[in-house]
């Protein structure tokens, strides 16, 4: 141990004579590097804006994104569920490791736990690996590990830019088949739901019949009457506010009104009771 | 006193550093402010002669901060941390202030570039192997300045209050409340209440323009302290690597000899020493 923080002090008493005897004066050479680099970052950030002004029209619809984007979005609205939430592209990574865990066992690992052990290993680094050689060709094992850390960082952020959401259109499309198949298609409450359900966003997170995706670990919901048995109201009042149920992820659903809770909480509540159906199924039409 | 004409270099320093010496001349002690004696060390601190472009990306980075800055004050002028105004602020700053949208543009592009740019240099300085001793802190404190750099990036994602803005937030902090123990206090403190609204653009706004900035510029100044005080490494694989061993017999009782030679002008006996020892 004493050996390696000699060797240690070692190199550094010898950098520092040979920068005294052989070493160069930062200006001005150094100094011209840097202030063509810092010129060369300052051209490339008013690029970008350019660019991202003049590809644009003003507008918040997508035709009118350039080619780095839209100039603006819409104006936030609580009371509209049906937008997809994108985090800016180097949140990409962390996006999609939500996707490799599932909610609720292991979702803490996604939100919670990776990214602190990454953080702490980053930090750690210079007391991992503590021999005092520089060169990349005699670290293997440094080297090995970075090359899989850029590759998994540059793997999660393509395929957290790339993740396709599913749109409402695609989704409302397949409501008729889950009436059929869930056994529901007398029970216009629970059709509506339904609808509802493919257009308010629910499936930016869950998956209903193999369709929708499966985002920051939301449960599959195809037999969620069956699984979770909430009831018709018991399911409005999760929706409504999922935090008083200990689920901090999933965002409140209230401000869609009580009329299109009920509809939601019918669907849900059918889903795994009516085919074949059990007295948990709703009745049609009822409450 | 004989006049030599100073070289072009000489000159240009002259000019450089008049303002700094005026200043100095004019403060209470004379020579002691410690002005013209730290930006000299600055400027004229001995460097490895082998370094090259990799070494300018930290500075790149200082430099998208400081656009970040500059930006981000201007635009500090203009936008309302209001769910009312906030949106509308952002649209009148895009559309009729004059150069509104670049200053915008330069600042949401740039935050992109700073990002870049730190994984760069983290890269860079992992490639050299020079977060080994004796330069470990300053390899913590630059871990910290990406950290802070990123949350930057998230506070500063909800001010425009789109829906992008919105949305990606409520996601963003209901996944900060997953966390243990205080994981939903986190959430409750962060969004100022039970819901996204007014109370959290106003905690999101004094974070990502008070409170990290500040952060930010504190372990900046840190960063840099220790890079000025401690030296950049040269590349581990040039050829006169700065600190790596030399071959042969150990060079410093070898310097001792040659150096006094042309100074006493005594040219044989140090040699003839030398040669006698080998």
């Amino acid at each position: 141990m004493n050996r390696r923080l000699e060797e240690r002090r070692a190199y550094y008493a010898r950098y520092k004579r040979d920068v005294k005897s052989r070493g160069k004066s930062f200006f001005p050479v150094a100094m011209f590097h840097d202030t063509v680099m810092s010129l060369l970052v300052v051209c490339l950030i008013v690029a970008l804006a350019v660019i991202w002004k003049y590809t644009a029209s003003e507008g918040t619809t997508d035709a009118d994104s350039g080619w780095l984007g839209k100039l603006y979005d819409e104006k936030s609205d609580p009371g509209t569920t049906n937008f997809v939430p994108r985090p800016d592209w180097y949140f990409y990574f962390l996006f999609y490791l939500l996707r490799i865990f599932k909610w609720p066992d292991s979702v803490i690992l996604g939100t919670v736990g990776i990214p602190t052990i990454a953080v702490l290993l980053l930090i750690a680094l210079p007391f991992i690996d503590v021999s005092p050689e520089r060169r990349p060709l005699r670290r293997p094992v440094a080297m090995t590990a970075a090359i899989l850390t850029i590759i998994t960082m540059g793997v999660l952020t393509y395929k957290g830019a790339t993740a396709k959401e599913p749109l409402a259109a695609e989704n409302l499309v397949l409501v008729p088949k889950w009436a059929a198949k869930q056994g529901f298609a007398d029970n216009q409450t629970a059709v509506d739901g339904a609808k509802i359900f493919a257009q308010v966003g629910c499936m930016n997170c869950h998956t209903y019949e193999g369709a929708g995706s499966s985002n920051l670990g939301a449960p599959d919901l195809t037999t969620i009457g069956k699984t979770s048995n909430r009831g018709v109201a018991g399911f409005v009042d999760y929706v409504s506010d999922p935090s008083k149920f200990g689920n901090n992820v999933m965002p409140q659903f209230r401000d869609l009104g009580a009329d299109n809770l009920r509809k939601l909480g019918t669907f849900l509540q059918s889903s795994g009771t009516c085919s074949p159906k059990t007295d948990t199924c709703p009745a049609a039409g009822g409450q | 006193m004989a006049k030599q004409k100073p070289s072009r270099l000489d000159q240009l320093v002259y000019l450089l550093m008049y303002p700094l010496n005026w200043l100095e001349e004019r403060s209470s002690i004379p020579g002691r402010s410690g002005l013209v004696g730290g930006v000299k060390y600055f400027l004229f601190r001995k460097v490895p002669s082998d370094i090259s472009w990799g070494h300018t990306l930290g500075s790149a980075a200082l430099t998208a901060f400081i656009v970040q800055a500059v930006t981000g004050v201007i635009l500090a002028m203009y936008y309302k941390p209001d769910p009312n105004s906030a949106y509308e602020s952002i649209r009148n700053i895009t559309d009729n202030l004059w150069a509104g949208w670049l200053v915008r543009g330069m600042h949401k592009w740039g935050a992109s570039v700073f990002i870049i740019l730190l994984f760069l240099h983290m890269g860079r300085v992992f490639l050299y192997g020079a977060y080994k001793y004796p330069r470990e802190l300053n390899w913590i404190v630059g871990v910290l300045i990406l950290v802070l750099g990123m949350l930057e990036g998230f506070f500063g994602y909800l001010l425009p209050w789109d829906q992008t803005a919105y949305w990606a937030t409520v996601v963003g902090v209901n996944l900060q409340a997953t966390g243990p123990f205080v994981g939903p206090f986190l959430g409750d403190v962060l969004r100022g209440g039970a819901e996204i609204g007014p109370d959290t653009l106003a905690r999101f706004y004094s974070l990502h323009m008070l409170v990290l900035p500040g952060a930010l510029i504190a372990l900046i100044l840190l960063h840099l302290w220790l890079v000025v005080r401690i030296g950049v490494s040269s590349p581990p694989w040039s050829p006169d690597e700065f600190g790596r061993p030399q071959p042969g017999p150990p060079p410093a009782p070898r310097k001792g000899l040659v150096e006094p030679a042309p100074r006493n002008g005594r040219l044989v006996a140090p040699v003839g020493r030398g040669a006698r020892r080998r």
